[in-house]
């Protein structure tokens, strides 16, 4: 099954993934984590993240690029944090993030669950200078081909999970 | 506790006094956090002292996480706390309604 996960910054996605990734099958548990943690904010945000999945048994796989090779193994179940991440590497990094699509796709064929989280950066009113509304444009376009393949997509509001897409498969998580 | 959220100007605050008659209201609550910041306050800590001290109130809130994450150090740990405080909330309160439009959607 693959469950896309979207909302807010600091609207409860981490955790509600984590909930998810929780009910779901699969060996072994991968976390696959894109943040560079470069300085004390993103540190102190890794810190918590790590945190709240203690208890979770993952594998963490460093992934800030290169989604596709990433050394995830067939049945595996899989929490991808996070598409935003992941993009602003690939394109302001060196990478290449025209790739992303294709490794999702590759992903979420192999892997017995796959839990996406994105982001919502779409909703502020304000315009950008171009190359940030490039990736406001490739997060969205990435969001709606992983909603697309989705069995289930959320949107969390405030801690809530609120279903827009597989309401047979979102009732099975309604209590996470 | 009611808690009535929405983006900004989407009608949350008409909404919860019109479903709630007489009740207080606390509005424009991610404003108080951002004065619970500058008083140095810990922004759960504020959302934890709100549903202890009103727990009848209706909080009335603005969503303010969806957006490019401000390059302003300060901008952003004033969303970070905002959208903690929110879920913390959201967690305490009776019930949840997601205003859009001026429609409210009863999300808990």
């Amino acid at each position: 099954m693959t469950i896309l996960v979207t909302g807010g910054s600091c609207s409860g996605k981490s955790s509600f993934a984590e909930r998810l990734m929780a009910r779901l099958d699969g060996a072994p548990r991968i976390y696959l984590a894109t943040l560079r943690a470069q300085d004390a904010e993103s540190r102190a945000r890794v810190a918590r993240h790590r945190a709240q999945r203690a208890q979770g048994g993952y594998r963490t796989v460093e992934c800030p690029m290169d989604l596709q090779g990433a050394p995830v193994e067939a049945g595996a179940s899989v929490l991808l944090e996070d598409l935003p991440n992941l993009l602003a590497n690939e394109m302001f990094d060196g990478g290449d993030w025209t790739r992303i699509g294709g490794a999702l796709a590759g992903l979420a064929g192999r892997c017995a669950n796959l839990v996406i989280v994105t982001g919502d950066v779409f909703a502020d009113g304000a315009r950008y200078e171009e190359s940030t509304e490039a990736y406001r444009a490739a997060l969205a376009r990435l969001g709606a081909q992983a909603a697309a393949m989705a069995d289930a997509v959320y949107e969390v509001v405030a801690g809530i999970p609120v279903c827009v897409k597989g309401e047979e498969a979102c009732v099975l998580f309604t209590r996470c | 506790m009611r808690l009535y959220i929405g983006g900004a100007y989407q009608g949350q605050l008409e909404l919860a006094r019109s479903e709630n008659p007489g009740a207080p209201v606390i509005e424009d609550f991610h404003e108080r956090v951002r004065e619970a910041l500058l008083r140095g306050e810990d922004a759960l800590a504020f959302a934890r002292r709100v549903c202890e001290e009103q727990p009848e109130a209706v909080v009335v809130a603005n969503e303010v996480g969806c957006g490019i994450v401000p390059m302003d150090a300060g901008e952003r740990a004033y969303r970070e706390a905002a959208g903690r405080a929110l879920c913390e909330l959201a967690r305490q309160a009776k019930t949840v309604t997601r205003v859009v439009c001026g429609i409210g959607v009863r999300i808990k």
